[in-house]
């Protein structure tokens, strides 16, 4: 018994010394220091492409401060790799797969620094996303992470389904929600295809950004879900919302479960809700038309707001060499480099007259114009303490209401509303 | 009809039932478009070997593969060696703790790794600074309990009189086990290694957290990414994805198929016997 | 040689101390001292932070317990797990003994059945999981046969139906590890039990009830704590075939919500708590499993 107790508390005492022996005291340091620094980039193929040709060019110019570029996956557990990391102390110096919506936590561990910090780190921020770049601080005032590029949210449709049900390709009728229940319901009956459209019915946090976020942006005219610590949704624009997909569900034009694959390509659904990724997805393989998401009342396309799917950098605390992670992500983001960015994903960098300074590009590329001026007009995931959690509860209330039709939508959103609202005061 | 007719019918049955999957899973990876009808059990056309060649561009097979076969071949020395060890011991030597040992032994096979999943992930990576290493994928499955209890029984298992006799003449415990025990054991020790082996191959959690370096990310790793995040985007999505199951599976079944008449029961009989 | 003092205070071997000992490190570090922390951070107000970040670990008691147990979600995923259980270990007992049986009747092609039966378990969940997915989706193989039978919405979306499915997909996985500790068992029922039984003219049937059932008590004891063990501890099955916990959290598992609320939700003081509440949970339930079992 004893032996067995002494091994165990001297090997624990070891283990515990070593644990908090950790770093600390040299942040001054590495705020200015420069030297060789990693990077992690998603797996998405067309952003190592970029990726890699940006860490060359950037390597040759600096031989002394070289960049060791390594991928991590672009899905969900991304968030967990880099939450694991900034707890090991082992994150790397920027991560060009940063998520808004897990940026308060990864602050809250201490693992990001802000850009603000930088001699003019706020001018360069706000120089390049302008308006936009105001929905990416924190409540702090302070940008832990620099917008970098979006998605904006749009409708895609089939156009061959749709003349197969009888309807109007060039200006189809997606505008307003009764138009599209009706739309919805021709395509199902005529058997065009099984479902009209198929979001993602599971209940990963981050699902609600695919089928209510957006259509409660345009609705609510630009909100976001929780404002000045607030919870936004608990209104009519929210029920709308809730109600509208409710529908959809009920009737069976959108279905319960998920496809395992893609749903637009096998043309198992006719519409698919998609960002501009997706011009290069289906490039061959469906005659695709673009449509904003709906509102209930419809508006000019012009006029309708949508979600980013924003990814962006951030700056990590545990880099050892911040001044050269600080120039180098000054230098991903450049008008050069961002325009780079464009030509090899098609995805929106984050910055003020898009349309204008890669006016070049949108001639020769027409189908991603509709995309780059629903950029203009796009709202994020707000920047409250506990989002991830937020937006899991938003998602149990959404399925078990509006897709699984178990309990009413109005207690359904007040529910989601009420533990929002408690969980964004920071408790 | 004898009886024996009809159990081994059942038993047939049950084994097609058993791989059914498995043949499915075959079946699919090697097909051009997805079909489920009942008439797509036994495909005549549509073969291709597209799938495969799409895991093959997109992935280093070879090498996570060999990543896989270093990170196992760890496991299994930590566990043979230093688990014959601790087996024997808790087995057939007296000292003290050894009854708190046992227990702890018991009690880790109940706690699951989530639970302790963050705190071990700070540890290697933080205070060992094991991250993007092999060691950091071994270190938290080196000795597998399992066969720690499997060795156990297997050396309570073995008469006496084989230990007496040498005792009688003197023998030093060290000189016991060395002789005696170790010759004994090969049996439990493969039984014990397709146990362990297991683990670590179809691990991928742990090494997923540990590595971002490519080159060292086993097989299970590679895999597991492939399906869920790139075979949507290949041209026929479930046919990637079986394609990629096979893959993972295929190494492991075939060393067990190989294997397999070690995997007998005799070897672990002591256990069940109480 | 060891004195009588050594021998007193380290046992009558000490050297079992030194060939133990890497075990025993082993265990205090990857096992031990996680445990340990795990278990105090269900008494604080826990997160992870970045090293060298100076951040406040107030101590607060039970707090985390009581907002565990009373979290629905908690409470369904345990239910959840239950319905897994009651479902798992009992066709797990029957099956495997069953097939054991058989297996160890059979005297031809038993190397293929042998294999057809373990090959399950040595193949990464990971792996099967697609196939699974391909054959109880809505337009798989499994609906197109049951045509107007089958279950509407179909399986893995079915809130009833979600759970079940888990069961079998693992039952079946597992089965090879359990029909091998039976067939040991079986081997070393002694011959004569079953000639005497014979001369009674308790045979087949009645010979497998009477003299096989009661004769591999033991193994039975171990397949209930083992099946029960891995069941509790139900994580990969629900993350991977029901992303996100099923239709409306029909498929959640204790040990799912611990990693949401733990890993993706950056809550880890409560995942612990959540975390401890099973291992007590388990921790009684296989005692009253050995006890009503060796009812001897």
């Amino acid at each position: 018994m004893k032996s067995k107790f002494l091994t165990t508390s001297a090997a624990v005492l070891a283990l515990g010394l070593t644990a908090a022996c950790g770093g600390g005291g040299d942040a001054e340091n590495a705020r200015s220091a420069k030297g060789p620094i990693k990077v992690w980039l998603s797996n998405n193929p067309e952003e190592i492409t970029w990726g890699k040709a940006m860490v060359k060019e950037w390597n040759a110019a600096h031989p002394d401060e070289k960049v060791t570029a390594q991928e991590i996956p672009a899905g969900k557990t991304s968030e967990e790799v880099i939450g694991a990391s900034i707890t090991a102390g082992n994150a790397p110096c920027l991560v060009f797969n940063t998520s808004p919506a897990a940026v308060p936590q990864f602050q809250k561990q201490g693992g990001l620094v802000p850009l603000d910090d930088f001699s003019k780190g706020t001018e360069y921020v706000e120089s390049r996303s302008g308006d936009s770049a105001e929905q990416y601080k924190s409540p702090d005032g302070k940008y832990y992470q620099i917008p970098w590029k979006q998605n904006p949210v749009m409708i895609f449709y089939n156009k061959d389904l749709f003349k197969k049900a009888g309807l109007d390709t060039s200006k189809p009728p997606l505008t307003t929600y009764a138009d599209f229940l009706a739309t919805s319901k021709k395509i199902v009956d005529s058997g065009a295809a099984p479902s009209a459209i198929a979001p993602a019915p599971s209940s990963e946090f981050f699902q609600s950004w695919f089928d209510f976020y957006p259509l409660y942006a345009a609705e609510s005219g630009g909100k976001q879900t929780i404002e000045d610590g607030k919870a936004t949704f608990d209104s009519p624009a929210g029920k709308d919302v809730w109600n509208f997909w409710h529908e959809m569900y009920a009737k069976g034009y959108s279905p319960k479960e998920k496809y395992d694959g893609d749903s637009f390509a096998d043309k198992k659904a006719a519409m698919a809700v998609v960002g501009p990724w997706a011009i290069a997805v289906y490039k061959g393989k469906v005659d695709w038309g673009v449509a904003p998401v709906p509102t209930k009342d419809g508006a000019a396309p012009g006029d309708v707001y949508s979600f980013t799917d924003a990814k962006n950098i951030g700056l990590y605390s545990a880099c050892k060499n911040q001044q050269t992670a600080w120039d180098l992500l000054k230098f991903a983001t450049s008008e050069e480099q961002d325009g780079k960015l464009l030509e090899t994903t098609g995805q929106m960098p984050i910055r003020t007259d898009l349309a204008t300074t890669y006016a070049s590009y949108f001639q020769k590329h027409p189908e991603y114009k509709t995309f780059a001026d629903q950029a203009s007009r796009t709202v994020e995931v707000p920047n409250v303490p506990n989002s991830v959690e937020i937006w899991q509860n938003i998602r149990d209330e959404y399925s078990s209401s509006v897709i699984f039709d178990k309990t009413p939508v109005d207690d359904a959103i007040s529910k989601a509303a009420a533990s929002a609202n408690d969980l964004a005061s920071g408790s | 009809m004898s009886r024996t007719f009809w159990t081994r019918t059942a038993l047939f049955l049950g084994a097609l039932v058993f791989l059914f999957p498995f043949y499915y899973m075959l079946v699919g990876s090697f097909q051009k478009t997805p079909d489920t009808t009942v008439r797509g059990i036994f495909p005549t056309g549509g073969w291709t070997l597209d799938n495969y060649t799409d895991i093959n561009s997109r992935v280093n097979l070879l090498q996570s593969l060999l990543n896989s076969v270093i990170v196992t071949s760890g496991v299994l020395l930590g566990t043979v060696v230093f688990g014959v060890l601790a087996g024997y011991a808790l087995a057939r030597l007296h000292f003290r703790g050894r009854g708190t040992l046992f227990a702890v032994m018991l009690l880790v096979q109940i706690i699951p790794f989530q639970l302790l999943i963050i705190p071990i992930y700070v540890m290697i990576v933080r205070s060992y600074g094991l991250a993007d290493s092999y060691a950091g994928m071994i270190l938290p499955f080196a000795i597998n309990s399992t066969a720690v209890f499997v060795f156990r029984q297997f050396f309570i298992g073995l008469p006496d009189d084989l230990f007496s006799a040498a005792m009688l003449d003197g023998a030093s415990e060290l000189r016991i086990m060395w002789s005696i025990a170790i010759p004994l054991v090969r049996p439990a020790i493969l039984t014990a290694c397709l146990i362990t082996f297991i683990g670590p191959w179809n691990e991928f959690l742990w090494p997923f957290l540990v590595t971002k370096n490519q080159d060292l990310q086993p097989l299970a790793v590679t895999l597991a990414n492939y399906i869920s995040n790139i075979a949507g985007r290949a041209t026929n999505p479930f046919g990637a994805i079986l394609a990629g199951a096979v893959v993972l599976a295929a190494p492991a079944v075939a060393l067990f198929v190989v294997f397999q008449k070690h995997f007998t029961a005799t070897e672990i009989s002591s256990g069940v016997k109480g | 040689m060891s004195t009588p003092v050594t021998q007193r205070i380290l046992g009558r071997h000490p050297l079992g101390l030194l060939f133990a000992a890497p075990y025993a490190v082993f265990l205090a570090m990857v096992f031990a001292w996680p445990l340990a922390l795990a278990v105090w951070m269900s008494f604080h107000d826990y997160f992870f932070a970045a090293p060298g970040v100076p951040v406040d670990r107030p101590f607060v008691g039970l707090d985390n317990y009581v907002t565990v147990l009373g979290d629905p979600d908690v409470r369904r995923s345990f239910v959840n797990v239950g319905i897994f259980l009651l479902i798992n270990v009992p066709l797990t007992v029957v099956l495997s003994l069953v097939l054991a049986a058989g297996l160890n009747a059979a005297v031809r092609a038993r190397t293929f059945l042998r294999v057809s039966y373990y090959v399950p378990y040595v193949t990464a969940s990971v792996a099967l999981v697609a196939v699974w997915l391909f054959l109880f989706s809505s337009g798989g193989l499994v609906n197109e046969i049951l045509g107007p039978l089958a279950p509407s919405p179909s399986w893995l979306v079915n809130a009833k139906a979600a759970m079940p499915v888990i069961a079998l997909f693992v039952t079946w996985k597992q089965l090879g590890l359990f029909i091998l500790l039976y067939l040991a068992a079986l081997q070393a029922i002694p011959r004569d039990l079953y000639d005497a039984a014979a001369v009674d003219r308790a045979t087949g049937l009645r010979a497998f009830w009477h003299v096989t059932v009661p004769g591999v008590r033991p193994a039975t004891t171990l397949v209930v704590i083992l099946a029960t063990i891995t069941g509790a501890n139900l994580f990969t099955e629900p993350y991977l075939l029901t992303n996100g916990g099923g239709p409306d959290g029909a498929s959640t598992s204790p040990v799912f919500v611990m990693y949401q609320k733990g890993i993706e939700q950056g809550n880890p003081d409560t995942a612990a708590a959540i975390g401890v509440v099973l291992v007590v949970a388990v921790l009684l339930i296989s005692l009253v499993n050995r006890k009503l079992l060796e009812r001897d």
